[in-house]
């Protein structure tokens, strides 16, 4: 019989390939909408069903219409086709069509591509460990559909071709790492479609009652931070995001069309600047976060003139960057301005707002004393702290002062701001982050959307501006040990409450922490390996003199050296054990030279051991089964079963004496 | 045309599989030629896009996966030059065929290493062989099949040993000389009766008819045989109906004479005579072959036809001249 590798598929490779792209398509069930998903569904039941029953097999215009099927679904759901959403969901219809169609193996190779091109636009919408795990898994079992098809004789378990995969992926990743260190980043996208609202929790720049309530629900990591000397104690970790001048009444903003500027600012630092590192993950935002005041802009950003960090381009990638701070600080005269414009006032104030004021306006010398009585209002009327208000509907601030009293720290802190101004003390609010939780393991404090805060600076005239937390006030708790939330994430399994103290607890902290910090490295090293990285990278290690074309020589001169080791050593594979063999045969041959019987040159063994048996009748026995052995490992057309071991131990045994 | 002048002139630098003591040849590192196949051209151009795609929305996972799989495109050169790499093929036989039909050329294919070889096939120009796996330490037989078309000794063309083993991305081939020839017999011509004389050749104890010894072939029933002596046991197996002949020197010896088929051309001559010696030996009748200056006397069996065949397979036309 005529064995060739161009004979029909076997249905067991059939039922594989269908498996092996439909756990490539799975994970965009989840980017993909419901009736797309829909669609997908019923091709790949109609692709298991017609394996087992092949009548079910469609015909070349069924499969036309199921494509133009998919085609009219994409475009009347997305208005297009191309695109990353569109184009997704078009690929992945394309993929289950090309696998309900596969006759040849040529068919298979096609399949096995397409695939591999879902499996990495799954990385536009998920860039987590498991979900870059799961990916390889997926990727390494269709690579071994590829070595099924290229043999005969199809493998006896499909471990045996996964596992000649992985051999080879391993060999691989030499390569793969080194052309992903150097491969020149490009900063901004060839060509801009529009992407897919994907939901990026974090603030936005406009504070409404409530705004920050909804984000506090979120376990999610903000942002991490690694101090380069002893971290601040929590009370001053207060993370600056952005500042908020500008008021209607109902929510606070920063009017864009007066933009407070980037002249610079001297500032005079009474403590020592404290450095740091922070590992800001994408919210799409211009600003960046930073230990409360920052006194200098990493790369690429600016500051401004009243202490935001303001970037470029929105972080939409990870993004690592350094910053220096003084937690003790004075700044400087507030131009007439800004003054203004931090003691403006809207129409929602009252006159139980004004009585309030001026009430501690007449037992205050100066406005330090106000700011005191203000605190002291908070601190000592029934105010509570919740994270579920009632609702204000008219005019939040004074019904929250006055009836409510129940709010979050956005209500005390624009209702403090507001009142402040009433006093004629310049106000603005700030929003950020306050806390964290310090990872063991890693040194580092994780911040996490639960952690987001907002609090005021106001305007005195000896010592600037001066951060005031009135929700410290009314929960000094909050401010000294952040809130821990028992629930998770909407959507997401139910978090561990995590009590630090037990046994158990401490054990689960310890593996939260290990998992925070691998995605870390994760994060900082893979998702966010950029530009600046590189050039860092470079420079250490004393590169950057090059031009591209050298670099595209060092390269190509690095993966030549490193498919050279994979080459030498595949080739040395496999004669290992032929020279194992006659490196133990020549063991027992120098045995018998010291009795005196040395293997002549043209001697085959067969004759050397008749001789040999002659000469010694007392190991004839010995010397044949060893020599048998040695041939037949050797020299034998059929492998047999008597392996390597059993000769050695006859060798190892065979120990003649001198007669 | 400039093509076929290239294509021999770059033949001058083929490297061929190394010759070993014992008449096969071993696939040497440097003897093995590698190309990308159909499948690995179009998976580069996928990677290129799909690089593309990840610079565009810079997604560096995409980047660390198109470059693992570049990096698996490129080891999968080694990997299919390492499944070709030390297999050695021996020459195993081949069954001498008439012209015209399909010759069998049997190698065999060692893999004398532990690292199993997978998807072995042979090439002869266009024939295309079977294709094999071969495991550690074992070995394949492979059937080359070869048209003839005339008779001869036919040698094994430069056969091709190759593989897209693993991942059918790249074709890795070695050309092969092998010393291996099957004999080709001439195209047995269609039925019909040899001319024959009947002989005379007179023995010590004299002249002693037909039938007095023991039986020594089958002839042509003719009118007036003894139904006795019909072999009805050819006639079953319908090879028509024969005279059993009983020795004596009379007895109906084939005689099969180049020079007594005048009338045709010397091909059609050695058809002709294949023919007969095959109508010969299914009647289990003796033959003598005479050619030219060469003569192979009476005789019957396998052998006996095994020569004579070669003889016509062998004989060169220009001998036909000669007195």
């Amino acid at each position: 019989m005529q064995h060739s590798l161009e004979q029909t598929l076997t249905f067991r490779l059939m039922l594989l390939l269908s498996l092996f792209t439909g756990l490539a398509i799975l994970p965009h069930g989840m980017n993909l909408s419901l009736p797309i998903n829909l669609y997908l569904i019923a091709l790949f039941g109609w692709r298991l069903s017609s394996l087992y029953l092949p009548n079910l097999q469609p015909g070349r215009w069924l499969l036309l219409l199921a494509t133009f099927g998919a085609i009219f679904l994409v475009y009347s759901h997305y208005q297009t086709l191309i695109g990353r959403d569109a184009g997704v969901a078009l690929l992945v219809n394309m993929l289950l069509l090309k696998v309900i169609e596969v006759k040849k193996r040529r068919d298979i190779y096609v399949s096995v591509f397409i695939s591999y091109f879902v499996v990495t636009t799954q990385f536009l919408f998920s860039q987590s460990i498991a979900m870059a795990l799961y990916l390889l898994m997926v990727v390494i079992c269709l690579t071994a559909l590829l070595l099924e098809i290229n043999r005969v004789k199809p493998s006896s378990h499909i471990h045996e071709p996964i596992l000649k995969t992985l051999i080879i992926g391993i060999q691989a990743l030499p390569i793969a790492l080194i052309l992903f260190v150097i491969f020149p980043r490009i900063t901004q996208p060839l060509w801009n479609f529009t992407t897919g609202s994907s939901a990026i929790t974090g603030f936005s720049d406009r504070v409404t009652p409530g705004a920050i309530s909804q984000l506090i629900e979120s376990s999610e990591v903000a942002f991490r931070v690694q101090f380069k000397q002893p971290p601040p104690p929590t009370e001053q970790r207060y993370w600056r995001g952005l500042v908020l001048w500008d008021t209607d009444g109902y929510s606070w903003y920063t009017d864009r069309s007066q933009p407070v500027g980037y002249d610079s600012v001297e500032l005079t630092q009474i403590s020592d600047p404290i450095v740091y590192q922070v590992f800001l993950e994408p919210h799409n935002k211009h600003w960046l976060y930073s230990l409360d005041l920052p006194i200098a802009a990493p790369a690429n950003s600016r500051l401004s003139r009243d202490f935001q960090l303001i970037k470029k381009q929105p972080v939409t990638q990870p993004l690592l960057y350094n910053g220096r701070s003084a937690t003790h600080y004075r700044t400087p005269q507030l131009p007439p301005i800004l003054r203004r414009r931090a003691l403006q006032l809207n129409d929602n104030v009252t006159q139980r707002q004004r009585d309030l004021v001026s009430q501690w306006q007449a037992r205050s010398l100066n406005d330090q004393q106000i700011v005191n009585e203000a605190l002291r209002y908070f601190n000592t009327q029934p105010f509570v702290y919740t994270l579920t208000p009632p609702r204000y509907i008219n005019n939040a601030i004074d019904e929250f002062l006055f009836e409510g009293r129940e709010g979050f720290c956005e209500h005390y802190a624009t209702s403090f701001t507001q009142l402040m101004r009433i006093a004629a003390i310049p106000a603005r609010l700030v929003l950020g982050y306050q806390g964290g939780e310090y990872n063991t393991l890693g040194d580092y404090f994780i911040v996490r959307q639960y952690d987001a805060h907002a609090w005021s600076e106001v305007w005195l005239e000896d010592r600037g501006w001066v951060r005031v937390d009135p929700t410290a006030a009314v929960a000094p708790e909050r401010v000294n040990y952040p809130i821990r939330l028992n629930f998770g994430e909407e959507g997401s399994p139910a978090l561990f409450n995590i009590d630090s103290s037990g046994f158990v607890g401490s054990i689960v902290q310890q593996f939260a922490y290990a998992f925070d910090s691998a995605n870390v490295q994760w994060e900082r090293w893979i998702i966010g390996y950029s530009r600046e990285h590189q050039f860092n990278l470079m420079r250490s290690f004393g590169f950057n003199i090059f031009t591209t074309t050298q670099w595209g020589l060092i390269t190509i001169g690095m993966i030549a050296v490193s498919l050279l080791f994979v080459g030498l050593h595949i080739t040395w594979q496999g004669k290992q054990q032929q020279t194992r063999v006659k490196r133990t045969y020549d063991r027992f041959c120098r045995r018998l030279s010291r009795l005196g019987i040395s293997r002549r040159p043209y001697e085959g063994p067969l004759d050397f051991a008749r001789r040999a048996s002659r000469r010694r009748p007392d190991l004839a026995e010995q010397i044949m089964r060893i020599s048998d052995h040695y041939i037949q490992l050797r020299y034998a057309a059929r492998s047999t079963d008597m392996a390597y071991p059993l000769f050695a131990r006859q060798v190892r045994k065979f120990r003649p004496r001198r007669r | 045309m400039a093509s076929l002048t290239l294509r021999r002139w770059l033949g001058n630098f083929r490297r061929y599989a190394k010759s070993d003591a014992k008449g096969g040849v071993r696939v040497m590192p440097r003897s093995i030629y590698i190309l990308p196949t159909r499948q690995g051209l179009l998976l580069a151009v996928m990677l290129i896009l799909m690089l593309v795609g990840s610079i565009n929305y810079g997604s560096n996972l995409g980047y660390l996966m198109t470059f693992l799989l570049g990096g698996i495109w490129l080891n999968a050169i080694l990997h299919t030059w390492r499944n070709l790499l030390g297999l050695t093929i021996s020459p195993e036989g081949a069954a001498s065929v008439f012209a015209g039909q399909t010759a069998d050329f049997n190698l065999r294919v060692s893999n004398a290493s532990t690292l199993d070889h997978f998807g072995i096939s042979l090439k002869c120009k266009k024939q295309v062989g079977e294709s094999v796996d071969i495991p550690a330490n074992e070995e394949a037989l492979l059937h080359l099949p070869i048209k003839t078309k005339r008779r001869g000794e036919l040698a094994l063309p430069e056969i091709i040993l190759n593989t897209t083993y693993p991942l059918g991305l790249f074709y890795a081939w070695t050309y092969a000389r092998l010393d291996l020839s099957c004999l080709v017999y001439p195209k047995p011509a269609s039925r019909g009766e040899p001319p024959s004389l009947p002989v005379y050749s007179p023995s010590d104890a004299g002249d002693r008819g037909v039938g007095a010894d023991d039986f020594i072939g089958l002839r042509n029933f003719r009118p007036g045989d003894s139904p006795r002596h019909i072999d009805w046991k050819a006639h079953a197996r319908e090879r028509g109906l024969l005279s059993k002949q009983f020795g004596g020197d009379r007895t109906e010896q084939v005689k099969l004479d180049w020079d007594l088929l005048t009338e045709q051309a010397p091909e059609q001559r050695l058809s002709q005579l294949c023919r007969f010696i095959l109508q010969a030996e299914e009647r289990e009748q003796s033959y003598s072959l005479r050619l030219p200056g060469q003569m192979i006397s009476d005789g019957t069996g396998l052998i006996h036809r095994q020569n004579c065949l070669s003889l016509l397979a062998k004989f060169e036309v220009g001998d036909a001249t000669l007195p």
